[in-house]
């Protein structure tokens, strides 16, 4: 019977050291004693893994045979233009899409969103062989593909370093609201070769702009912030 | 022929079982709608109860045991399922669940779709059964029913027959439809909804322990000491103890570094059987949460413990805790809730617990009480055993139980620091209370 000389607890038998304070036991009397095994288990258990194998097969094939079909039949009945390339795009698009909640939900969320992006921006891509130019894609459709990947990938990048909060989080997407707005209103005007200047994003600019003098005095006074969570509490 | 039309029979008389069986689902209670919505990768709402008997445990007669004691608690004995709205539990005839030997790290998640769907694990160490149930099917006393029965059987077999009584149920009888009841629904009648308390509360700080990690330690000693110290300070046992929780956690705030003190507040679940008749074998216990607020001035442990009695005094009572469940039905109630898929219910629940629920309280402590056994039954007993289970957050809950003469007090984190545990046992200690300690730790 051994006791710890910190805490003035009796130690059960097998334990080498004070579980509370990690003061070593040392019995002069039980020096060449072997410790009797612990009560407690020591084979760890594993969580058994639930397989979504059914559901990742058939999504899997649903989306290749939409595919394979739509193009056997461009190919082989409609064949003026290549819509298969729209439908295949589509397809791809779904299943990365799908891909971290079916196959593999490990897959970091920056990771994930990139490749959201990146599978829109493919899609885009074959969208352009059935229109007469590639021009749109370059000048619009990748520019606003990437903007809005760059603008979905600020939460993950912040949650890292910042506790996010619903006021936060509030703050951050009216944000980037307006400057998504103002980028997407410039880019349309340089495409369609109007002189730079914003306007209807304007309006959203200035109605972010008051919400987010809002939250940024809600967020700085600790009273107001316990009345917004009080009053929206569910 | 003649077996040909026995066969006929039987099948006809097991699609008639299996028809009924479709028949039977069991809506979950109020209580119960939330631990699913909690359920992660890496959490479930998973309690386990144990028994130490004298001898070591026979694991294929206990499969035996378990097998003849779960028909005879239909809401144990299944599996949860989505609707549209709510969640419901329907009956499981996989096969199993399966009686396993005891793990290093107990209350691990419990996936739906795993174990067969079952909501229950049974393991074996040694002399130890416990039993793992997820929180969506019952309480600490439902749970301590199914076990007790469960050993009561095991011991039936080992030819030493119990006779039912207490929390040992006949398996021979059916259930009680009352055993089945949402109890809630029957009391949450009070004409107002007090309100809640949603402030910000300190929070354990301490190295946060990788996943599959529960750290235990058990706390053994006399209740007639207890009970002595106890009324030493004019508190309960259960006031007693609290208090000590409370000292532990504030003692913990003060040797960390902080900006500014929070109040220290424990969520200590209240048992309503107690206080509203009810045979109910799904939950049925409502929170309360004594605290003290460090900023208000320095306390010492005996003004703590007249906090903590007072506080007791004050909230548990029949009215305060009818209007308490009133203001959890009410959500429940309201027709514009109802109708909300389920899966926007999932998200505001979830936000909701994260973001005030979770921060409304330090830690959890939750005592059973002193567990009543059948005469037949106590020589084969050593003590009961109850872990809370993995936490939500990182932080320590604690759990107290007592059989005969033996007070066990198990606290289970999954903070690598003992800190918490480590003043409350040394109050105990310095309050002249004999404590053995046993822990999970890894040894150096």
């Amino acid at each position: 019977m051994s006791y710890c000389v910190n805490c003035g607890v009796e130690l059960e038998a097998s334990l080498r050291e004070c579980p509370l304070c990690h003061t070593p036991v040392m019995n002069p009397r039980d020096l060449g004693r072997e410790l009797p095994p612990s009560p407690y288990p020591t084979d760890k258990g594993q969580v058994e893994v639930v397989k979504r194998k059914d559901l990742g097969i058939l999504v899997t094939v649903v989306l290749t045979a939409t595919a394979v079909t739509c193009l056997l039949l461009n190919l082989l009945v409609f064949h003026r233009a290549l819509w298969s390339l729209a439908v295949i795009g589509c397809c791809l698009c779904l299943f990365v899409f799908a891909f971290p909640a079916i196959f593999y939900s490990k897959m970091p969320v920056w990771l994930t969103l990139l490749a959201d992006g990146a599978s829109v921006a493919v899609c885009l891509f074959l969208l352009t062989f059935v229109t007469a130019s590639d021009a749109w894609l370059l000048q619009l459709g990748l520019p606003i593909v990437a903007f809005l990947t760059v603008c979905a990938e600020v939460f993950p990048l912040l949650s890292k370093f910042f506790p996010l909060t619903m006021l936060s989080c509030a703050l951050c997407v009216f944000i980037e609201i307006p400057a998504f707005c103002v980028a997407l209103e410039l880019r349309i005007r340089q495409f369609t070769q109007q002189p730079a200047r914003i306007v209807w994003s304007a309006v959203v600019l200035t109605v972010c702009v008051i919400i987010d003098i809002a939250l940024i005095t809600i967020l700085a006074k600790k009273r107001l912030r316990n009345e917004v969570r009080r009053r929206l509490h569910f | 022929m003649k077996k040909t039309r026995q066969q006929n029979t039987a099948n006809q008389t097991g699609k008639q079982n299996a028809k009924n069986r479709r028949d039977v689902w069991y809506k979950l209670d109020l209580s119960a709608i939330v631990y699913p919505t909690l359920q992660r990768r890496d959490f479930s709402s998973v309690y386990r109860l144990s028994v130490v008997l004298k001898e070591p445990v026979d694991p294929v007669l206990l499969q035996q045991a378990l097998d003849m004691t779960l028909p005879r608690f239909p809401t144990y004995k299944v599996a949860i399922r989505k609707g549209l709205f709510w969640r419901y539990l329907e009956p499981n005839s996989r096969p199993g669940p399966y009686v396993g030997k005891d793990i290093k790290n107990p209350c691990m998640p419990m996936p739906f779709k795993g174990n067969n769907r079952y909501l229950i694990r049974v393991y074996y160490y040694g002399r130890r059964i416990s039993l793992e149930a997820h929180h969506c099917l019952g309480d600490g006393t439902g749970g301590m029913c199914l076990l007790q029965t469960l050993t009561a059987v095991y011991l039936g077999l080992l030819g030493h027959p119990v006779r039912p009584e207490g929390f040992v149920l006949d398996i021979a009888s059916s259930p009680d439809p009352e055993e089945l009841e949402d109890a809630y629904m029957r009391y949450a009648n009070a004409q107002v909804c007090p309100p809640r308390p949603a402030d910000k509360t300190y929070r354990v700080r301490g190295t946060k322990e990788p996943f599959y990690t529960l750290n235990i330690i058990d706390g053994v000693m006399s209740v007639r000491e207890v009970m002595a110290v106890a009324k030493g300070y004019g508190a309960t046992v259960t006031e007693y103890l609290n208090a000590a929780l409370l000292y532990a956690l504030l003692q913990k705030q003060k040797q960390e570094f902080h900006i500014r003190l929070r109040p220290v507040r424990i969520a200590m679940p209240v048992n309503l059987r107690r206080f509203f008749p009810s045979k109910t074998l799904r939950n049925f216990i409502t929170m309360v949460y004594p605290f003290i607020d460090p900023r208000l001035g320095d306390y010492t442990f005996e003004e703590i413990v007249e906090q903590t009695h007072n506080y007791m005094r004050y909230y548990i009572n029949v009215k305060f805790l009818r209007g308490d469940i009133t203001t959890n039905a009410s959500t429940q109630r309201n027709p514009l809730i109802r109708i909300v898929p389920l899966f926007i219910k999932d998200f505001v629940v979830r936000t909701f617990y994260t973001r005030v629920q979770d921060k409304n309280s330090s830690a959890g402590l939750t005592n059973m009480g002193a567990l009543h056994v059948p005469e037949d039954m106590k020589p084969h007993i050593e003590r009961f055993d109850i872990y809370m289970g993995q936490p939500f957050s990182s932080r320590t809950n604690c759990a107290v139980i007592s059989f005969e003469d033996t007070l066990t007090i198990n606290f289970a984190s999954s903070i690598a620091e003992a800190d918490v545990e480590r003043y409350f046992f040394r109050k105990l200690v310095q309050d002249g209370i004999h404590v053995k300690i046993e822990s999970n730790r890894e040894r150096n």
